[in-house]
């Protein structure tokens, strides 16, 4: 089995990049306009998959994985109008070797790869 | 034909005043840490502790940023929040300002210091002071001073 260690992975269509099976094991919801930040979010469904404390989620830093801002301002930032973006997707990338998809809705979920399916 | 071309001569020598007039150094150009860390009000929070001291723990960090931003005082600081502060550090604040040479983190020790853009930042800061809980700006000051 291999571990995969990959930067971040954007799938404009929804999908996972290969034929691997996830099973989902946390998930969190992130209010954009609330006091916390997506990156807290994140960590925190990290460490809720992992069965660990928030603090104990340690290397890499999720800022070398994936770029956070990025995503706030796709999904959650305003537009030049000041208004609420209405973009819809999902943006998908791999921490460690969990699957991690955010969604424009707000919805985290993170997957572990099932080993079910080793053909 | 008796035109003498003295507003071209006028026009000609304003022009190479001003080409010799002084730059300043490359390096007071050089704003875009400054931008990138201030960009944020947890990192704006974090620049203005390293006013106070050049060294701070990560969980001390924390617990201060916390602290301010729940409107408590440190020892009633709830781990919860401080945890959701902790996380948003390690993961997307420090290593930001790692990048722009304002901080090193030694990550054994989980302990910040200032590093080569710092000094730029935190003058920029205090320029801006306003933007800031006045209370914390006036403690950071005073205890630089002493």
């Amino acid at each position: 089995m291999s571990k995969r260690t990959d930067d971040g992975i954007m799938n404009g269509d929804g999908s996972t990049s290969t034929d691997t099976h996830w099973s989902q094991l946390a998930q969190r919801h992130y209010e954009p306009n609330g006091q916390g930040e997506l990156t807290t979010a994140l960590v925190f469904a990290i460490a809720e998959a992992k069965g660990v404390s928030p603090p104990e989620v340690k290397s890499p830093p999720v800022y070398e994985s994936v770029d956070i801002p990025a995503i706030e301002d796709a999904f959650f930032g305003p537009d030049l109008a000041g208004d609420s973006r209405q973009g819809v997707g999902t943006v998908e990338f791999q921490y460690t070797n969990y699957l991690v998809k955010v969604r424009s809705d707000g919805w985290i979920q993170v997957y572990e790869p099932t080993e079910a399916d080793l053909s | 034909m008796a035109g003498e071309p003295d507003p071209d001569e006028e026009a000609t020598s304003n022009v190479s005043a001003s080409t010799e007039k002084q730059l300043p150094p490359p390096a007071v150009l050089e704003i875009e840490p400054v931008y990138e860390a201030l960009g944020h009000s947890r990192r704006r929070y974090l620049c203005y502790t390293l006013l106070e001291d050049t060294e701070w723990s990560l969980t001390d960090l924390a617990t201060k940023i916390a602290a301010w931003e729940n409107d408590v005082s440190e020892h009633e600081v709830t781990e919860n929040q401080r945890d959701r502060v902790y996380v948003s550090l390690y993961h997307a604040h420090v290593p930001k300002l790692v990048d722009e040479s304002v901080i090193t983190f030694d990550e054994a020790t989980e302990t910040i210091t200032t590093a080569e853009h710092a000094e730029q930042v935190m003058t920029a800061l205090e320029g801006l002071g306003a933007s800031l809980d006045a209370n914390q700006e006036t403690h950071a000051r005073s205890e630089m001073d002493e």
